[in-house]
């Protein structure tokens, strides 16, 4: 199987180029990571982030024939070659695959990622309905890999001013959340030109991320709540 | 402009007068199709109606609104530079001003 991939090392090279490699003994039922981890040890320079390998941490997300994905949840099977892979768009490059993601973590603590309840702490937990806790379903699963907010074109051209899908998405997990007590702080925060209303609905978040969540809709959640509070 | 103006208001008035935008152009076709006026003087006659004036001077207002927030918001993805920025929304201001003038001259020779 064909692969051409993105090699950078800032301190020596004076230019990216793209690499090819060529990797037999594919099986059924290979992913990406898997494919990767081969080539890495015919080529220890080649750089790439992964840990859990089961799509659970987000440490192995890339841009893949120019969609961004997690390499260990992408089959070999379907790919079309040579597989391209790139480090995900829009943010600097480290080495290789690896990207410095400390402006999306920014964006991540921009939101308040925690729940706020100014109440004195209860004895026991702080109890949801069932009703009440489904509503966190399709926003607490977010892994925080990147793919969708650095496949935004929003966020392409706005990077330090729009919070991005990942972070949008986590602030309404906690405006929804019953027991947050910090909504009107948590709205408030968001208005403004670029931190929310920089989201065109183009849904490249939609359709990239991995655990299959849907930013845009919670973004319209956050605007039905701010309109709501207006009137 | 205060901020708020900038990211809801904005955002609600560019839906707001889509909805009017559309409507109207549906009843706009409807009216065309419907009965077309035969000539200039039965078109100057119903733009003349107070009721269509009013509703044709409402359309332009919302058709202006909805070009000031989509087109700021154009340029506010792809102007950096905030002298230019400020020049390129001042001239679109004017602009927009000057279709609405227009417009307003249009509509006001047209009313009875």
């Amino acid at each position: 199987m064909r692969f051409s991939i993105y090699r950078f090392d800032p301190d020596v090279d004076p230019a990216p180029r793209m690499q090819p490699y060529e990797l037999g003994g594919i099986e059924p039922g290979m992913m990406l990571l898997d494919a990767l981890l081969r080539l890495k040890a015919h080529d220890e320079t080649l750089s790439f982030r992964r840990s859990c390998g089961e799509g659970v941490c987000g440490s192995d997300a890339m841009n893949i024939n120019g969609r961004n994905g997690l390499a260990c949840i992408t089959p070999l099977e379907g790919l079309r070659e040579p597989v391209v892979l790139r480090p995900l768009p829009a943010m600097p490059v480290i080495r290789d695959l690896v990207v410095d993601l400390s402006r999306f973590y920014r964006r991540y603590r921009a939101v308040k990622p925690f729940l706020i309840n100014y109440d004195p702490e209860p004895e026991v937990e702080r109890r949801q309905s069932p009703e009440e806790r489904e509503r966190l379903d399709g926003l607490y699963e977010c892994i925080l890999c990147a793919c969708c907010t650095t496949a935004c074109p929003s966020f392409w051209w706005n990077p330090d001013r729009f919070l991005g899908p990942a972070a949008l998405l986590q602030a309404y997990r906690f405006i929804a959340d019953s027991r947050d007590q910090a909504t009107e702080e948590r709205l408030d925060a968001l208005e403004g030109p670029y931190r929310l209303f920089r989201c065109r609905t183009i849904m490249s978040c939609v359709e990239v991320c991995p655990k299959g969540l849907n930013p845009t809709r919670a973004i319209g959640r956050i605007r039905e709540c701010m309109v709501k509070r207006s009137i | 402009m205060s901020r708020r103006t900038h990211g809801l208001r904005g955002w609600v008035l560019q839906r707001l007068t889509a909805l009017y935008l559309a409507l109207f152009l549906v009843y706009l076709l409807a009216h065309l199709i419907l009965s077309p006026p035969g000539s200039v003087r039965a078109w100057r006659a119903w733009v003349g109606d107070p009721l269509v004036n009013s509703a044709w001077a409402v359309f332009f207002a919302a058709l202006l609104m909805h070009a000031w927030v989509g087109v700021r918001d154009v340029v506010m993805d792809y102007v950096g530079p905030a002298g230019l920025r400020l020049g390129v929304l001042f001239a679109l201001g004017l602009y927009l001003f000057a279709l609405g003038y227009w417009a307003l001259v249009v509509l006001l020779a047209a009313a009875p």
